[in-house]
């Protein structure tokens, strides 16, 4: 079972790639590109997670998007036309899939009737398109279409999976039946049909006493078949305990011996199975492994039959071709197993320049449902597909069959990158350890005095390669995490259709920058915090319609998402043109609530923060949106927990900005390593405007009893790290240093510490792994000499004095 | 009869676990010996300093870095509510995971490797909460007694406010 687990949570991954591709690629569509390629892309990733979700038995996420994936069809094929309607409706519609996709990997089960009424306009869509081409086979395709068979790949005994299996299995052989029923069936070719496979059987000229127990399979193995030491003996024999049994091999193409080549494949089989009890899955179950390397076409006769007359009366080109399947059948089967990647690849290509909407979308439909697989190895023995070495048909057409497996394979080839698919603890670990190397590295170069220098040149020239190499392979590691922002950012146009729906406002979403790369653990910290903020954003920020028209705004607010890199940081800023923040609300909610002294008069941007103040909220009612007062909070913590930090301004009637400053990498920080009452703390670089020795610096004192310090015509709050953290000093006063840092929004704030000890790296070591967060503290990291330095979170110190002085 | 009623009184974990018995890692505190089930311990080291941890309460002794990792020391002596111990060389740290935290504690020395019958572990006296909250029972060896330290307890409350 922990396969299947494994196989699903690939699945997962996959499915959550997809669909950001699907929000990418409408975003595109929505914007008016409505090209070919985008259509096909939203199909594939459709039909992906049909795929797999059919393997895993999530059926309603199969029905629902097999009802989408034919509607996508008949827009691709032109019968439905891509409206703004049904743009919306297709925007919605990936919605209902992620929530399928959701539901399925949590486990929890949706509303039955979620997404009924989506699935009910596709159908209407697609049904309202049936009537005027009927004449072309709209309803043959149809048929199909709708009874689409998930192939099961039961991996281990999964009862629930494989009983679904069964009863889809059974819908589809009730269908076929009935479709039977319905047809009329032309004698002819029937009786050609059943002499070439069961002579023995009295098969009568009426289709109406056709057994449903009569299967003909086709079955042409590839090379790869017996490379991977298959037996088809074995397969018969699998085939022989589920019926009667007859197998006959088809010879035909066996070459001259001077032409004979050793490994080619010459021979293929016909299978005749009789049994009542016998449905299609069963006889696809006992291929289930040689699947790609062979071409099987599983057959009921009457089904097949029908299909011919279908062609027939559909006067398509196809039909053209000699209508007895048995003569070319060889032909086709030779050419099935000529076929190589190439080919397929070519015939893939062929078959989407066919200029025969129509048959094109039969095919298409037919070597995508497995169901139809039968139809498709019909169509494909009747019209000879054009491989060089057949005589070339008058028209090439439906040429999708043999392109069943690889079809895809090469189409997903063309499009996908070389990439594989690592752990992401695997990668961790090497970014670690890259990390380490970095570290002990520069503290080697740091241990070469001038002595050691002159008398071992070969070891410091070595040394210096050694650091670049280090370099190089920091480098390199780090862009193997390096993600564009892009994968967050796509999943914000769904919260913002939500939103604007719940909140009954219009808004429009900007993105901008979404190719700027960072860190992969900094991308996923982003996820919450940028839900949160767009969330205010929207309920909060923007205003209703009416009340924008009334302020002259336009009527549609905007949100604009952005990400940029400025030096080792990554700037994401959600700005809205809202009403902006409400400070006198903020401020009495915040007296209210006790987070600010009653007598305290914070500055308009200490105002602006306290929105990030837990158990803040200033909706008078709590929203389904926001309200509780969780939430901004929740952005300042993750994103003080990865490092970065927040800062909001806000222009009343104008607009809100948020700012989230974030590192580029959370691997290796460059650091000034400072001694404070006798203990190593490091701060960060980036924090760092400028140091300046104590005995230098001008002091003032304030009525509260601190220190500010006067830098160039600007009063700075100072922070004493000795006895802010209550150590004791070992410096007098005058060796003492203030190192000037700027917190987030240009404020600074000048700690003073004992000692300035030196520049380096360090790699971020987590507190909280093994203890818990500490004030003033943003982490740890180990130093050359194997001690235990702490970073000091500059911001973190400053806002614990606006809450000491508020308290 | 009454040590008999004693017994039943153990407690349900005495009872569940009849029959088996446990293996204790035993320091020293001072004259009081301690012990912690051997299976927690993941390594003892000699004490080589710890970098201090500002706003944190008295017994968090500092972290350490352990082969690449920070772990807290906890100074059991100041937890106990005898002030700080004053460590040398000779005094130890305890690494130990508690949930899926490593933790270290500083005690004296480590004596001893003592197995003991989880039947022969004693509640804790009732009376002082301080007892009742860090130990999770008592065990006699050798006519003395060795205090089994609750760790969840010891390194809760760690945080100054907290």
């Amino acid at each position: 079972m922990s396969d299947l687990d494994d196989f699903k949570a690939t699945y997962f991954d996959e499915c959550s790639e997809l669909l950001n591709e699907l929000e990418e690629q409408f975003a595109a569509i929505e914007a008016g590109e409505r090209d070919a390629d985008r259509l096909n892309a939203v199909f594939r990733a459709i039909h992906s997670i049909k795929g797999g979700a059919g393997a895993f038995g999530f059926s309603a996420l199969v029905g629902f998007a097999h009802a989408y994936e034919t509607l996508l069809d008949y827009v691709r094929d032109g019968r439905v036309e891509l409206t703004d309607d049904v743009v919306v409706l297709c925007i919605r519609a990936n919605d209902i899939i992620a929530d399928h996709v959701n539901a399925a990997q949590t486990g929890e089960a949706l509303a039955a009737d979620y997404g009924m009424e989506e699935k009910n306009r596709f159908d209407a869509l697609a049904r309202g398109d049936k009537g005027e081409d009927e004449d072309l086979g709209g309803e043959m395709v149809e048929e199909f279409d709708l009874d689409f068979t998930p192939v099961m790949v039961n991996l281990g005994g999964d009862d629930a999976a494989e009983d679904s299996a069964d009863e889809t299995a059974m819908a589809l052989d009730s269908d076929l039946t009935s479709a039977l029923d319905e047809t009329p069936i032309a004698a002819e070719p029937a009786a050609d049909v059943a002499d070439e496979v069961a002579p023995d059987d009295a098969f009568d000229a009426s289709p109406m006493q056709i057994e449903s127990g009569h299967w003909e399979i086709k079955f042409t193995p590839h090379r790869a078949l017996y490379a991977r030491a298959n037996d088809p003996l074995l397969l018969f024999r699998e085939l022989a305990v589920l019926g009667e049994f007859h197998v006959r091999a088809v010879l035909g193409d066996v070459p001259p011996l001077s032409d004979f080549e050793p490994f080619a494949v010459y021979c293929s089989w016909e299978i005749t199975l009789v049994s009542s009890t016998l449905n299609e899955a069963m006889i696809r179950e006992v291929f289930e492994f040689v699947e790609g390397d062979c071409d099987i076409s599983v057959a009921q006769l009457g089904a097949s039959v029908m299909l011919d007359v279908e062609d027939e009366e559909a006067s398509s080109p196809a039909a053209e071709a000699p209508a007895s399947a048995a003569e070319p059948a060889n032909d086709a089967d030779d050419l099935l197993a000529l076929a190589d990647d190439e080919v397929a690849g070519l015939l893939d290509f062929d078959q989407e320049e066919t200029p025969e909407p129509t048959l094109a979308a039969t095919a298409q439909d037919s070597f995508e449902e497995p169901p139809a697989l039968s139809f498709a190895e019909l169509a494909a023995s009747i019209a000879p597909t054009p491989v060089a070495k057949a005589p070339p048909p008058p028209k090439p057409v439906a040429p999708a069959a043999p392109a069943s497996a690889e079809g895809e394979e090469s189409s997903g080839r063309s499009v996908g990158v070389q990439s594989i698919r690592v752990d992401l603890d695997k990668v961790d670990r090497v970014v670690n350890m890259v990390g380490e190397l970095v570290i002990t590295q520069s503290m080697l170069t740091q241990q070469m005095d001038e002595n050691l220098r002159v008398r071992y040149t070969e070891l410091v020239r070595g040394l210096e390669v050694l650091a670049q190499t280090t370099r190089g392979l920091q480098d390199s590691v780090m862009a193997i995490r390096a993600q564009p922002v892009k994968s967050v950012f796509s999943r914000m146009p769904r919260l913002v259709r939500e939103l604007a729906t719940k909140t009954e406002k219009k808004i429009k979403l900007e993105t901008i920058g979404e190719n700027t790369e960072i860190d992969k653990t900094v991308i996923e910290q982003l996820s919450d915090p940028l839900t949160h903020m767009i969330r205010n954003s929207a309920d909060h920020g923007i205003e209703s319609p009416e009340k924008r028209a009334a302020n002259g705004k336009s009527e549609i607010g905007t949100i604009r998402l952005s990400a940029e890199q400025a030096g080792g940081n990554i700037l994401i800023i959600v700005e809205d043109d809202g009403g902006g923040i409400n400070r006198e609300r903020v401020l009495q909610v915040a007296r209210d609530k006790g987070i600010v002294a009653p007598d305290s008069n914070p500055s308009e941007e200490q105002i602006d923060q306290l929105i990030f103040a837990p158990g803040f909220s200033t909706a008078s009612e709590v929203s389904d949106l926001s309200g509780r007062g969780v939430g901004m909070d929740v952005v300042l913590s993750n994103i003080k927990k990865i490092g970065g930090s927040v800062h909001v301004r806000s222009w009343t009637g104008k607009g809100t900005r948020m700012t989230l400053r974030l590192p580029l990498t959370l691997a290796v920080l460059d650091v000034m390593l400072v001694r404070v009452g006798g203990s190593p703390y490091v701060v960060p670089l980036s924090s760092i405007v400028e140091t300046i020795q104590c005995s230098r610096a001008s002091f003032e004192r304030v009525p509260s009893g601190g220190q500010v310090l006067q830098v160039r015509g600007e009063y700075v709050q100072v922070i004493d790290l000795v006895e802010r953290f209550e150590l004791v000093s070992d410096t007098p006063e005058e060796n003492r240093f203030v190192v000037l840092c700027e917190a987030e929004g240009s404020h600074k704030v000048a700690l003073v510490v004992d000692d300035i000890i030196g520049q380096q790296q360090v790699v971020i070591k987590s507190l909280e792994e093994n203890f818990q967060s500490v004030e003033g503290v943003a982490g740890g990291t180990i130093l050359g000499d194997g001690n235990v330095a702490l970073i000091v979170d500059v911001q973190g110190l400053k806002s614990t004095i606006v809450h000491k002085n508020a308290a | 009869m009454e040590a008999l009623g004693m017994r039943d009184e153990i407690g349900d974990k005495a009872a569940v676990a009849a029959h088996n018995s446990l293996q204790l890692i035993a320091f020293s505190i001072g004259e009081q010996t301690y012990g912690v089930e051997i299976t927690t311990v993941r390594e003892i080291r000699a004490w080589n300093g710890a970098t201090p941890l500002p706003n944190t309460r008295e017994f968090v002794r500092g972290v350490i870095n352990l082969r690449g990792t920070i772990v807290p020391i906890f100074d059991l002596r100041a937890r106990f509510g005898d002030g700080p111990t004053s460590p040398t060389k000779n005094h130890v740290v305890v690494v130990m995971s508690v949930g899926d935290k490593w933790v270290g504690i500083l005690v004296d020395a480590v004596s001893d490797i003592l197995t003991v019958s989880r039947d022969d572990i004693h509640n804790v006296p009732e009376g002082n909460s301080v007892d009742t909250e860090l130990l999770n029972g008592i065990v006699t060896h050798d006519s003395r007694m060795v205090g089994l330290i609750d760790l969840h307890a010891v390194v809760s409350g760690a945080k100054l406010d907290g």
